[in-house]
């Protein structure tokens, strides 16, 4: 899998926090594009949707 | 012209190129093609013609028993315009009756077939073969040209033969005039079969498959059309590429990418050709693109400009010789003749001024009355000249950023495609309006001397390497044979859905300035088509204190925004000769509008809490390294995954899910 490196450095943790519960909400509505059918990352993404590979097995 | 930084550029032949297998990219332009071969690295490459032309004009001319074709055509518009054929491929696909009503609407003047039936007045244009209905089929325009076909052999004499009555009437060498009517579709079937001649010399192989790229208002009829010519000329089409997919191709290769633009982008393509102008916008994650929104024009282009051009040097001449000349439009025969003299003289003008900021110069023989002329304009001068077209384009870029929702400073990165787009004085006009880290090529220095952004050759090349893709790909399984066919016209894989707010996280801080209370690192971008996954990799502070340390954060959606700010940014107040300052300078402060993204936490989804085994101290402090995976399945579904890299590789992970 690509790994994208960041330069961006977190502070340290906020001392009185710790993880909220899930808000139980979705993420927001999608919208409907048409992709354009040109190189290799589509071809990937053609080829995982046909052979019903997820990404990490489509990595192998 | 260090050959390291234009690996994917124009290559000066002999370059070496990959054995299999044998295919090319075409840029197939209204005014222009190139085409493009790859490379043993694996790169493509525009090649040159046997004229030496990497811009081969769509012209085709016929004169007595020759056929010319490209730029030697083209300079056929000037004595024997009747017999040249240009701006055949926009009349592809065409019938007839549409066609009269356009023509009808340019009542008596001479149709020159250009332009996406642009608005150039066509007579301001060198007059070229007429368009009529094709005598003999239904409802198809044709040109009509007049052509010098070889004699055909004596006949033997016989009784029944009558023209072998008269046995001196026809010598054997003396060739016949005759009326060809050539369809469209048959010009373009002529001119493709010497592109590909040209890259068969080139390559010393047989094209075994090309990839042809089409503007996106290319219309089913005009791609079957364009199929059927190439098919005719005996080129295999493995796809018809819309002009934006074969930029998306070239500008998301690793050579591209090393210009220092992001994998996830917004880009902004600016294609400025001979009849119009032609805006994308586009949405490129990961290599994965799609058209946002686009805008055509037809009232600027590479026309116009020689329209500017060439009245400037029309007005030095007579300055010069004091001989009366006027152009675009010309009215008299011999102004018109001119005219079509300077509009070839121009090109080389353009060119220069593209390459350099210097004095480039304009020749022409015997211009008129037997007068020769040469003149010069500096591309100070020169942009001075189409400050209008650059400024046109500008408003046009606005117009269609704005109808996108968008602003100027959510654009990353502009691409310029086509001839017109060399010159840099419209980036110039431009990049101004962006955001100062927004990347072009000519910021990035790769536009000249054949550079990765040269706006010629980014076309072909982007077809070149589909080609590539296309042909290696196998077709033995049922499965491998649907992979394949996503690539065909039409074909429903290009579907997608795309998130329409951007997810990321954000890492809680102790007084942290501002209302999002820490720090925020976006993953999914919006408008980034599903399914999609993500792997970010970076450092963490955990701060100077010992005992357990934590690494936490809270996934969100965002909104981003644009904030304006006016601010009081006036020269300083210029001193005059006495040290004073000069009281009129100082009430004209000037106000100066400072743009700034801005992000705005809007819908919490779940958080996240790991705790850090992996720290190491760096100068009295506690840091980590992680990766944050985010999984972003085809059912909406979101899971979040991080682990820490350690000492001894990958550490535990925690997940965490959002469900659709
Ligand atoms: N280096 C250059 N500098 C300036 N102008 C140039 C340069 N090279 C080519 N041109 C101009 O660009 C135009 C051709 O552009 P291009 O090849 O993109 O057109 P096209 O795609 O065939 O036409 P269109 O898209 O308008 O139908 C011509 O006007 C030509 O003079
Ligand atoms: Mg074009």
């Amino acid at each position: 899998a690509h790994v994208t490196k960041l330069s961006i450095v977190p502070p340290p943790l906020k001392s009185d926090w710790s993880p909220p519960a899930p808000s139980g909400k979705a993420i927001s509505p999608l919208v409907e594009r048409k992709l354009l059918p040109a190189g290799p990352a589509y071809l990937a993404h053609v080829k995982r949707a046909v052979h019903k590979l997820t990404f990490e097995e489509h990595d192998k | 012209m260090a050959p390291k930084t234009q690996p994917n550029g124009s290559a000066e032949a002999p370059i070496e190129v990959s054995s299999t297998p044998t295919v090319v990219g075409i840029n197939f332009g209204n005014s222009y093609a190139s085409i493009a071969v790859l490379t043993k690295e694996g790169s493509a490459d525009c090649i040159a013609n046997e004229d030496g032309e990497r811009q081969i004009a769509c012209a085709v001319s016929f004169h007595g028993e020759e056929t010319y074709i490209g730029n030697q055509a083209k300079h056929q518009l000037v004595k024997n315009s009747h017999n040249t054929i240009t701006g055949f491929r926009n009349l592809l696909g065409k019938k007839w009756v549409p066609l009269v009503e356009y023509l009808l609407s340019f009542a008596g003047r001479v149709f020159s077939g250009r332009g996406k039936f642009s608005e150039v007045p066509q007579n301001e244009i060198s007059v070229s073969a007429p368009v009529i209905q094709h005598p003999e089929i239904a409802d198809e325009p044709a040109y009509k040209v007049q052509v010098l076909q070889a004699a055909p052999s004596p006949l033997p004499t016989t009784a029944t033969n009558t023209p072998a009555a008269s046995h001196a009437a026809t010598p054997r060498s003396e060739p016949i005039s005759v009326t060809r009517y050539l369809t469209p579709l048959e010009v373009t079937t002529i001119f493709l079969r010497s592109l590909i001649q040209s890259a068969e010399d080139f390559l010393g192989k047989k094209v075994t498959g090309a990839v042809i790229s089409v503007p996106n208002w290319f219309s089913d009829a005009q791609k079957a059309a364009l199929e059927k010519a190439a098919n005719d000329a005996g080129v295999i089409v493995l796809q018809l590429l819309e002009e934006a997919g074969a930029v998306a191709v070239t500008t998301t290769t690793d050579v591209w990418q090393a210009q220092g633009v992001a994998q996830d982008r917004t880009q902004l393509i600016v294609d400025l050709g001979s009849s119009g102008l032609e805006l994308a916008l586009l949405s490129i994650r990961h290599g994965l693109a799609y058209t946002i929104d686009t805008l055509s024009d037809h009232t600027v282009g590479g026309d116009y400009i020689d329209n500017k051009l060439i009245k400037f040097f029309a007005k030095e001449f007579t300055k010069k010789t004091k001989t009366p000349l006027t152009v675009a439009p010309a009215t008299e025969t011999q102004d018109k003749r001119a005219e079509a003299k300077l509009r070839l003289a121009v090109e080389h003008t353009k060119r220069t001024l593209s390459a350099s900021p210097g004095a480039a110069t304009c020749s022409v023989e015997s211009l008129k009355e037997g007068l020769d002329y040469t003149g010069t304009i500096n591309r100070l001068r020169f942009d001075m000249e189409v400050r209008t077209i650059y400024d046109h384009v500008f408003t046009k870029v606005q117009e269609l950023v704005a109808r996108a929702g968008l602003d100027l400073f959510d654009v990353d990165e502009i691409v310029y495609v086509g001839g017109s787009a060399s010159l840099p004085g419209l980036d110039e006009t431009l990049a101004g309006g962006f955001s100062e880290t927004v990347v072009t090529p000519f910021t990035a220095g790769t536009v000249v001397g054949g550079g990765v952004g040269d706006p010629t050759t980014i076309l072909a090349r982007g077809c070149a390497l589909q080609a590539s893709l296309l042909a290696n790909l196998p077709e033995t399984t049922e499965e491998e044979r649907e992979v394949k066919s996503a690539f065909a016209s039409g074909s429903n894989w290009t579907k997608a859905s795309a998130t329409g707010k951007t997810i990321g996280m954000l890492f809680p801080e102790d007084g942290a300035e501002g209302a999002l209370g820490g720090q925020w690192v976006p993953a999914l971008w919006k408008e980034t088509a599903l399914p999609a996954r993500r792997t970010l990799r970076f450092d963490v502070d955990l701060g100077d204190g010992e005992g357990e340390k934590k690494v936490g954060f809270e996934v969100w959606e965002a909104k981003e925004g644009i904030k304006v700010e006016t601010v009081k940014a006036g020269p300083p107040p210029l001193e005059n000769a006495d040290g004073e300052v000069d009281e009129d300078e100082e009430e004209e402060e000037e106000e100066e509008e400072v743009k700034e993204r801005t992000v705005e936490k809007e819908s919490f989804l779940a958080a996240l809490s790991l705790v850090a085994k992996e720290g190491r101290k760096e100068k009295g402090r506690w840091k980590t390294t992680v990766e944050v995976q985010f999984l972003l399945g085809e059912d909406k579904s979101l899971s979040v995954t991080a682990w820490e890299i350690g000492k001894s590789g990958k550490g535990e992970t925690v997940t965490l899910t959002v469900s659709a």
